[in-house]
């Protein structure tokens, strides 16, 4: 089943008069529950396609849908709303709430879902237990590793039931052996169901995935599926 | 909703006292200002319960009849020029004017009042038997003097309180005879206790005597006025009538002015009224000032706290929070510190209302308050809105990127 579809995608940014096109021109299909990886040198897109695909940017011009939704008609508080109920964010740089206890942090997005309190609660804490923070609930992220701090992003990336999750450079922080520990809790994350997408520039991180999709100056150069 | 914004007041407090000392700081400027509108609120209810109090002993219905007005810029030997009151006029009032219902001479002096071997210095009053029904206080004890008594020439007083309790505490005073001025006087009634004029003296320390005695005893041409009790609802009218009856009595022709003035409780309640404006209008000022400045410093700490946690509303944005919610955050943010800061400046009031009680009876108002603590609320919400605003626009990919 199609999940998201782009169709002829562009940004063009204009710097100093200067016409920029982060992305030029881009089609894809991603089906529910692959497990996608976006690879690409720095300046090729990257980023502007993750912020494409998770809702945090309009293209300048062409078709995107999201399990039929037109995003690229969508004003700010409805792309909020979709981020809040269709994606899971997981950052490089994990991006916790210092000040709020891991529950808390895993608990915002539900807040912004409107929620009630005890519902949010039990939703938070099992999404907790789900990536193996049972017992790190009540502490605060400079109270925990950076493993730890990554698995209560994957958590509150998770909360939702999100209809994707889309990780950025999710190991980039963090040392091998916790990022394989993170990359094994993706597998599970996508064992049991879930769409993947991640966006990276280390070919191991990608070799996780199923299938990887290659940009440079804005254009999707290749998109197969991984040998394994 | 109800969750948002719990969860906006939960961020709000973490915020306002993670940082205490800075939050005291911004929140100054509100402090005061709650503080000096709430004491100002308070200073005026003490006076306006000290005036009230004052007033009605002085009585509303009362005309007082003497050669000066209470407040006026006439020069003193003008009003020295002019004839004095005569007990004669009391008559002549009565026969002439249909709104008098009780005509009382007053005179007055200082005297020396010794009962064994205690004595005292106080005020003496001469007058007639009327006078119970120009003043609002009654008699606890005993009589007031009637009519034959006055032309009797007899020598009996009504004392206030404060002599009865400074000369015979628990004991009988009537019929006990008193010294004023060395001339033996028979106490026959006791004023019921009337407390501080205005604050500022007290009126219990009183002998009030008959007049046809005072005359005889202490002088016969002192200074006198008159009180004219007329009632309530005729107040205008009492006051042109009794105008017109004094002119007759004094021969005035219509060309000529008044050589007496007719003083009311109304002339202490315009000035009064000028003290309160003075007062009220320093507090007010004093506060929209401060209420200004506070909201200015709210307002820069608000950019300031924006600025800081710009990656936190980026990611508060990534993960579903639309503009309005953030807007809401900040606004609840900048409102909290105002409220609280509204609390801490009501605290300070109440405190120093506590101290200002000792020296004359007040209370913070209630609903004064209240509305200091909404006015700060509302501060909070006008210096919040643009620094929220901002945040409510902010980019969140760039937000997510800000270092």
């Amino acid at each position: 089943m199609e999940l998201i579809s782009l169709k002829s995608i562009y940004k063009i940014y204009n710097v100093g008069g200067e016409e920029v096109r982060a992305l030029d021109g881009v089609d894809l299909s991603i089906n529910n529950n692959e497990y996608l990886s976006i690879m690409g040198p720095s300046g090729s897109g990257k980023s502007t396609m993750m912020n494409m695909i998770g809702c945090l940017d309009s293209p300048s011009s062409g078709l995107y849908e999201f399990e039929g939704e037109k995003v690229h008609i969508m004003d700010d508080s409805q792309l909020a709303s979709i981020r809040n109920r269709k994606i899971g964010f997981v950052f490089q740089t994990f991006n916790l709430l210092p000040k709020a206890s891991a529950l808390h942090n895993v608990e915002i997005p539900l807040v912004y879902a409107n929620i009630k309190k005890e519902k949010r609660l039990e939703m938070a804490s099992n999404a907790l237990i789900s990536v193996g923070l049972e017992d790190r609930m009540h502490h605060r992220p400079n109270e925990l590793s950076g493993g730890q701090r990554q698995r209560v992003a994957i958590a509150r990336a998770l909360v939702n039931e999100p209809s994707i999750i889309l990780a950025d450079e999710p190991t980039g922080n963090l040392d091998s052996k916790s990022g394989h520990e993170i990359m094994k809790i993706f597998d599970e994350l996508h064992r049991s169901g879930n769409t993947i997408i991640l966006v990276t520039h280390e070919d191991d991180i990608a070799k996780y995935s199923n299938r990887i999709v290659r940009l440079l100056d804005g254009k999707v150069v290749s998109d197969e599926p991984v040998k394994k | 909703m109800f969750s948002l914004f719990f969860e906006n007041l939960k961020i709000s407090l973490i915020a306002v006292f993670a940082n205490k000392i800075k939050s005291l700081l911004t929140a100054l400027g509100i402090i005061i200002g709650v503080f000096s509108v709430t004491l100002m609120g308070t200073l005026i209810s003490g006076l306006d319960r000290s005036f009230e109090s004052s007033m009605s002993w002085l009585g509303k219905d009362i005309l007082y009849v003497s050669r000066y007005e209470w407040f006026s810029d006439m020069e003193w030997w003008e009003v020295k020029n002019r004839p004095r009151m005569r007990s004669e006029y009391v008559n002549q009032i009565k026969n002439l004017s249909k709104y008098a219902l009780a005509v009382s001479p007053v005179m007055q002096r200082g005297a020396s009042l010794s009962f064994d071997d205690k004595e005292t210095r106080t005020e003496i009053f001469g007058t007639n038997e009327e006078y119970m029904e120009t003043i609002s206080t009654d008699i606890q004890q005993g009589r007031f003097f009637s009519q034959s008594e006055d032309r009797n020439g007899s020598r009996v007083t009504v004392i206030g309180d404060g002599i009865k309790e400074a000369f015979f505490g628990f004991e009988e005073p009537i019929g006990k005879y008193i010294k004023i001025d060395n001339v033996k006087f028979r106490v026959i009634g006791v004023l019921e206790k009337q407390g501080k004029f205005l604050g500022l003296f007290s009126v219990d320390n009183q002998a009030i005597l008959p007049l046809g005695a005072y005359k005889r005893i202490f002088s016969k041409r002192g200074w006198m006025r008159l009180s004219v009790k007329i009632p309530e609802d005729k107040i205008e009218e009492g006051l042109d009538e009794i105008s017109g009856v004094m002119r007759q009595i004094r021969g005035l022709k219509p060309s000529q002015k008044n050589d007496f003035a007719i003083n009311q409780t109304k002339a202490f309640e315009s000035q009064y009224n000028k003290l309160k404006l003075a007062i009220g209008g320093t507090g007010y000022f004093i506060t929209l000032l401060s209420l200004i400045v506070g909201g200015i410093g709210i307002m820069n700490i608000m950019f300031v706290t924006v600025k800081e946690r710009t990656r936190e509303i980026g990611v508060r944005k990534a993960i579903g929070a639309t503009n309005g919610m953030i807007l809401g955050q900040f606004l609840m943010e900048a409102v909290t510190i105002c409220f609280f800061a509204g609390i801490a400046g009501l605290g300070f009031a109440y405190a120093v209302s506590l101290v200002i009680n000792q020296f004359f009876p007040s209370t913070l108002p209630l609903a004064l308050s209240v509305f200091s603590i909404f006015i700060s609320m509302f501060v909070g919400v006008l210096s919040g809105f643009i620094p929220a605003y901002k945040a409510s626009k902010l980019d969140p990919i760039d937000s997510l990127r800000y270092e």
